[in-house]
């Protein structure tokens, strides 16, 4: 059997595709059926980029963000945006999902 | 044989890759030849087996030759072989303070991409810069600064210097340091008072300073030739050390002469502390050799051309002057340092021939077999097909005569793996299939060749071709001839071409001022930079022993036009001390030189010339050694015939019936006509119909394409 | 034609384009054209179809293409051997007016049997600023010189009348002029090499070669879809310019062995000269698909073949005339590149096989500064900061970015050395280094980039001026992959120096410069007096979790000054004891993170 047909299949490192729905590839968690946005299923934290951390990033604009989405389960970050305030999430979707 | 009793002798060896050459001159003319395996890291071993076995076909010891040995001639590849196996030093680099990344960070992305094949380029993802020979943490800023005039904009904070050598020697343990400080080599009077401090403070550690061994602009390029002179030095000081005590253990009396990358030699205990000067040097005698043979025959344009089992270096000799490298590298390494352009690329006999499982193509290298396992007819482990075994396949290679009959070649095996993995795939008779091979490998050297020569402004038609190398001679008559050049020559110093070069060279120091100066400035002020760097030079050959007309003073100067960034080393055809009429030649010179390299239309006078950089070359000339010299005899070259097989026949696209001869039973004046192939004890000259060949009065054989 | 021909005629169709590069190089002697390596040569079939692309910069190959097809068109009937046309109109073909492309036609036997194509970016071609990039500019009539196709070279003879009316409207017409016969010198190459290698093998066979090699990349680029998922992947970025933003959205669409790149979403396009046309959009994200999924196949037409883009019009990535577009390639053309770069690299991380040839966005961020005025000789310069050159590397699914590593649309780029431009411009740096904490956090850290600061010094007119064509500081553009940050932002600072202050000898970094900052980005300022010019360049995106990062290796950075100790602990979650990792501290900090990001986000 091949890994794809083991493990499900990645829409991208963090997440994974298996049995309908999409999962943490970490912890398994399951992020909602695979034909929704997994983004809608999880942890988002939006925080202005120029207090993100560290020297460099005070771009002087509160309006910027950094948007990050968290597994709920097990707390890893499975993607990072920037975006501005309302800016919808970015999508990604594999095909037969 | 010629009685050795009152011959004295001048010895002269080569550490290569793999073997360590020698080449003896003896006072009654006759040439000896020896070679040993090369024994990294104890080079010394090799070198002295490799005397060894030329004095024993003389009927001497090691001993006895060295006892009545007057002058040894070295070039080694200590350098090379440290920085490529990071056997170097533990080395710390002072900088100016708000500079300490420029080593670690290359220029950018220069130092990702540069050495890599444009395959590698292509492919980004997939590239790194090689860790620097210094790491981060052993780089210390250092509170000064100088500006673009040499004027001290920041004094030397000494107390920080101090500070910064306690660091390195005692928290990061380096035993060397480099120092290279910003715009050094217009002033490098920080730089010298930090020398004094670590003497005071790390007296044992090794230091090295920009501004003694490429004053020159450019930091980046600076501070690196300062950190791989500084990671060599000692090992470099040490072997060469090493080295003379062992000669003089078996009784050699005399001086040690070592090459440098620039092709000039100097004595070993100054070569000693210019580690960099040694990079690469193999190479550059070995153009230097082919410039020698060149002179002889009376060939003043010639492409010196080596591919032995894993690599294919290219020189260009142009009216009988050397190029020298525009940005010369070790491993992945900038440096920068007079140095002869020799270019090299990682194709050879043992390139893996294999067809592309996607396209269908036949491919031929980039991976090689190299020395081991090698080609599969060698029986030594290879199980891939490689262009020797096609060489082999096409009649090129007799199975019992390779190597003097010492090794039997597998034809069967390798004919059975290339028809599996090369001929099936590709559809076609292994035969057939071998020849396809044959032609790329020979179109794609005919492309590098005109890409380096284009490079330099040059046309190969103009030129003479010299083959070095075993796997050479079965391609040069074929790719000389798609070059159009003259004719090709296979040198009979052919085996030990870089130890060949070693005697043809002369002592020689060089020496630069920068300095910008318009094209209009008055020849005094020229002089007046050239007349200190003269009195150096002579005061530096006498010490050497060389003095009256064995010295001469060769002057150059970089010039430029204004905004433009190539810089062309012009050489001074005037008398020198120059006049006026001596400064607008060199200008008139320059003008013509930049057209020639960059192309018609390419100056742009607008804007003015600039000269840049004061150069002058202080040659101890050497004696020069004379090659034994034969009258040409009868062209009938029977004697040498050894029989007859079928070998591909480039000219007529097909295999046909060759003669087959045997180069140690050739005479000087013997002719022999292609389809054919020459054995000689290295190599084989493979000749194809309309090529003649002839064997000249220093027993080379000369490749001509018309009757 | 047997497979041995053919790879002869392939290795030699490679040959020809590089040695057209170096003379293109060697004639021009230009530090743009030389350092910068901002060229392209390239060889086009009869139709102007793309046959062998060289590596430059890598956007202008389909738009190269496009010349020459506006060259057969506009010539049909008219074009002879030894005939060469300059094209630089954005609405026609080029990128923008200061890279102008020369087209030459190739003949054998009296026919037309090929294109070359090569362009530099010239010193200046008369728009409103200095040096090309027009940040002034309000519409194209404003950017200088354009043409839609003139012929320059007929029949081998230089229209002197063109030529000097194009050079009378160029600020620097020596360096101009110089530029022009440098890419006439590089066309001529190519043509005496191509009609040499059809002597030889004969017009038909190398064309049944040219035909066979783009049909061979169009069967090797659609093999390697088929292998990739099939699915859809979004990117966005944004450019602030004179504090408006202005987004590139792009869906990213593989089917099969297609690849579809929308760009609907897009902003409308802007009254600066950020946008670009959609012959440049194209050329933008064919930049980075060529060395990122075509690393081992030939560039040319076949690689076109199975790409399709949709770029309304009327947005920042297909604007209509006359909206301007000088800054394109540092501007919108450098956000497509950096969008393209993103979703491909998604859809190769979602890859078993391929999953080592995804990246996060290398140097998203050109800054485009030209200084420009008298130098300490007298004479008058221009000239971009080369840093801009320098770059920084991505990181990638195995390993970190290449520290000021370049950029992925052209693979070999480099800067000039601090004493090569103090020696031509009468300025002096007060550092010039990595930026710490620049690069992109992550388990893989994003390449850092780097910072300076200039002082005017020994300047006769107490300084120079520079055009700054400056976005990105205040949204970083490298985006990270796979839940890597990305690389912190460009900053532009002038710091004013205070009254009766004195030029510092040195500084150990922006904060270590008195005076008073004030951000600049957009326009034409002066570096005079005592003040300084601080400029930081991004650094590339990070690749997944940065609480994922080895600690050792975070300790590394910190003792390397890549990464900062307060970094080390709020983003990477590692404690640090004397330089060594603690950690039972780093356990207990990542713990700690964990929480914070549960507790303080929201799920939807």
């Amino acid at each position: 059997m091949t890994d794809t047909a083991t493990r499900g299949r990645l829409l991208s490192p963090a997440i994974r595709l298996a049995g309908g729905d999409c999962a943490c590839a970490a912890c398994g968690h399951v992020l909602g059926p695979a034909a929704d946005p997994w983004k809608h299923h999880a942890v988002r934290r939006e925080t202005p980029l120029a207090t993100a951390g560290g020297h460099g990033w005070d771009t002087g604009d509160d309006a910027v963000l950094l948007r990050q989405f968290f597994c709920p389960g097990c707390a890893a970050l499975l993607d990072t945006e920037t975006a501005m305030q309302g800016d919808p999430p970015l999508i990604d979707r594999l095909a037969g999902a | 044989m010629m009685q050795n009793g009152e011959a004295s002798y001048l010895v002269a060896t080569d550490v290569g890759g793999t073997c360590t050459d020698t080449i003896v001159f003896g006072s009654d003319g006759a040439i000896h030849i020896g070679k040993a395996l090369s024994t990294p890291p104890d080079f010394e071993t090799g070198v002295l087996n490799s005397i060894a076995s030329a004095a024993g076909p003389m009927g001497m010891t090691l001993e006895s030759l060295l006892a009545r040995t007057h002058l040894f001639i070295h070039g080694t590849t200590v350098v090379d072989n440290a920085v490529l196996t990071r056997d170097g030093a533990r080395t710390g680099l002072l900088t100016t303070a708000g500079f300490e990344d420029t080593l670690h960070v290359t220029r950018g992305a220069y130092g990702r991409w540069s050495g890599l094949t444009e395959e590698r380029i292509k492919h980004p993802v997939k590239t790194d810069r090689a860790p620097a020979l210094t790491p981060r943490d052993a780089v210390a800023g250092i509170p000064e600064r100088v500006d673009c005039d040499g004027d001290v904009v920041l004094p030397l904070d000494e107390a920080a210097v101090e500070r910064a050598v306690r660091f390195l020697t005692a928290e990061k343990g380096v035993e060397a340091i480099a120092v290279s400080f910003l715009w050094s080599f217009l002033n490098p009077d920080h730089e010298r008072r930090v020398r004094d401090i670590i003497a005071r403070v790390a007296p044992g550690a090794y230091v090295t300073l920009s501004s003694d061994i490429a004053p020159v602009p450019g930091e980046y390029e600076r501070t690196s030739t300062a950190v791989i002179n500084a990671y060599a030095g000692r090992i470099t000081r040490s072997y060469l050390t090493s080295l003379q005590s062992q000669l003089a253990g078996k009784g050699y009396g005399g001086a040690t002469m070592v090459m440098q990358g620039y092709g000039g030699l100097l004595p070993a205990d100054e070569a000693a502390d210019r580690a960099v000067g040694l990079i690469e040097c193999g190479p550059a005698a070995g153009v230097i050799g082919a410039r020698f043979l060149g002179d002889l025959m009376g060939d003043r344009d010639v492409i010196a051309a080596d591919m032995g089992g894993t690599t294919f270096k290219v020189g260009v000799i142009q009216n009988g002057q050397l190029e020298y490298a525009r940005e010369p590298m070790v491993d992945r390494f900038h440096y920068v340092a007079p140095k002869i352009e020799v270019v090299s690329i990682g194709s050879g006999g043992g390139s893996i021939v294999t067809v592309d499982p996607r396209t269908g193509l036949p491919m031929v290298g980039p991976r090689s077999a190299g020395a081991r396992p090698g080609p599969i007819c060698y029986g030594q482990g290879g199980e891939e097909p490689t262009l020797t075994d096609v060489m082999l396949m096409i009649g090129y290679m007799d199975p019992g005569q390779f190597l003097g009959g010492s090794i039997t070649l597998d034809r069967e095996k390798a004919e059975r793996i290339f028809r599996e993995t090369v001929a099936e795939p590709l559809g076609l008779p292994v035969e057939q299939a071998a020849i396809g091979i044959y032609r790329i490998a020979s179109a794609q050297i005919t492309d590098l060749i005109r890409e380096i020569t284009v490079e330099r402004g040059l046309d190969p038609r103009d030129f003479v071709l010299h083959s070095f190398g075993g796997t050479c001679g079965m391609l040069a008559a074929a790719f000389g001839e798609e070059l159009s050049v003259k004719r090709v020559v296979i040198p009979y110093t052919a085996s030990v071409n870089c130890a060949f070069g070693l005697v043809s060279a002369d002592i020689a120091h060089e020496y630069a001022v920068t300095l910008t100066l318009p094209a209009d400035t008055p020849a005094e002020r020229i002089n007046a930079l050239f007349a200190p760097l003269e009195e150096q030079a002579r005061a530096q050959l006498a010490a050497e022993g060389v003095t009256g007309d064995r010295v001469r003073m060769e002057w150059s100067v970089d010039l430029r036009y204004s905004r433009q960034v190539h810089e062309v080393t012009t050489a001074v055809s005037a008398p020198t001390p120059l006049d006026g009429a001596g400064v607008a030649r060199l200008v008139d010179d320059f003008e013509a030189l930049y057209e020639r390299k960059y192309g018609k239309g390419s100056a742009y006078r607008e804007a003015g010339i600039e000269m840049t950089m004061f150069r002058l070359t202080a040659r101890g000339l050497m004696p020069r050694p004379a090659l034994p010299e034969e009258a040409e005899g009868a062209a009938d070259a029977t004697p040498a015939l050894i029989g007859r097989r079928r070998i591909f026949d480039a000219t007529g696209g097909a295999m046909a019936e060759g003669t087959i001869y045997d180069f140690t039973r050739l005479a000087p004046g013997m002719e022999v006509t292609g389809p054919a192939v020459i054995h000689t004890p290295i190599t084989t000259i493979a000749l194809h119909s309309g090529h003649h060949a002839r064997m000249d009065r220093w027993r080379n054989i000369v490749v001509q394409y018309h009757a | 034609m047997d497979p041995m021909t053919f790879s002869i005629i392939r290795h030699r169709l490679f040959r020809i384009v590089d040695e057209a590069v170096i003379t293109l190089k060697h004639v021009s002697g230009s530090a743009i054209t030389n350092e910068g390596h901002d060229l392209m040569v390239s060889l086009y079939r009869a139709d102007g179809t793309l046959l062998m692309g060289g590596v430059g910069f890598l956007h202008h190959l389909t738009s190269a293409a496009e010349a020459c097809k506006a060259i057969i068109r506009r010539f049909a009937g008219d074009i002879h051997e030894g005939d060469v046309f300059l094209l630089n109109d954005p609405y026609t073909a080029a990128l923008h007016t200061s890279d102008i492309y020369l087209v030459a036609p190739i003949h054998h036997d009296g026919r037309l049997v090929a294109w070359s194509a090569c362009f530099v970016h010239v010193t200046d071609i008369g728009a409103m600023n200095p040096g090309g990039f027009a940040p002034q500019a309000v519409d194209i009539f404003t950017e200088g010189f354009s043409s839609p196709g003139i012929r320059l070279v007929h029949k081998g003879e230089m229209r002197q009348d063109v030529l000097d009316t194009i050079l009378n409207m160029v600020r620097s017409p020596e360096m101009v002029s110089l530029d022009l016969r440098s890419m006439i010198a590089c066309n001529n190459v190519a043509r005496d090499r191509m009609q040499a290698l059809m002597a030889k093998y004969g017009a038909e066979a190398v064309d049944t070669a040219c035909a066979r090699l783009i049909e061979q990349s169009e069967t090797l680029l659609r093999a390697r879809l088929r292998e990739l998922p099939d699915g859809q992947w979004q990117s966005r970025q944004y450019l602030d310019v004179n504090g408006t933003t202005a987004r590139v959205v792009l869906t990213m669409t593989k089917q099969d062995d297609r690849l579809v790149f929308d760009f609907t979403g897009s902003d409308p396009q802007s009254p600066f000269s950020i946008n670009c046309t959609k012959w440049a959009s194209l050329g933008g994200l064919f930049a980075p698909l060529f060395p990122l999924l075509c690393y081992d196949i030939t560039w040319n037409e076949g690689v076109i073949r199975p790409i399709e883009m949709i770029a309304p019009e009327g947005t920042i990535v297909n604007c209509t005339r006359p909206a301007p577009v000088s800054v394109a390639t540092v501007g919108a053309i450098q956000s497509v590149n950096n969008a393209a770069c993103t979703t491909i690299g998604k859809m190769l991380a979602a890859s078993d096989k391929y999953r080592e040839e995804a990246t996060a966005v290398w140097h998203a961020n050109h800054f485009a500064i030209f200084k420009f005025g008298r130098n300490q000789k007298g004479g008058y310069s221009i000239g971009i900061l080369t840093e801009t050159f320098a770059g920084a590397g991505g990181a990638r699914s195995f390993a970190d970015g290449v520290e000021i590593g370049g950029e992925i649309p052209n693979p070999i780029s480099r800067m000039a050395n601090v004493e090569t431009v103090e020696g031509a411009f009468p300025i002096r740096y007060l550092f010039r280094r990595r930026a710490p904490d620049s690069g992109g956090p992550g388990m893989y850290r994003g390449g850092t980039g780097g910072e300076m600061a200039l002082v005017a010094h020994k300047a006769p007119d107490g300084g120079i001026d520079y055009v700054i064509s400056g976005k990105g500081a205040r949204h970083p553009m490298s985006e990270g992959l796979a839940g890597g940050w990305p690389g912190a932002p460009n900053s532009y600072v002038w710091v004013k120096a205070p009254e009766r202050g004195n030029t510092p000898a040195a500084a150990a970094g922006l904060d270590d410069i008195p005076g008073t900052a004030e951000r600049v980005s957009w326009g034409v300022f002066p570096l005079k007096g005592h003040d300084a010019l601080y400029v930081r360049w991004n650094g590339g995106g990070g690749f997944g979790d940065p609480i994922a990062r080895d600690p050792d290796r975070v300790a590394a950075d910190v003792a390397a000054g890549l990464v900062s100790a307060d970094s080390a602990r709020a983003i990477y979650g590692v404690a640090l004891a004397d330089g060594a990792v603690d950690a039972a501290a780093t356990a207990a900090l990542r713990a700690g993170i964990r929480q914070d990001r549960l507790a303080g986000g929201m799920v939807q």
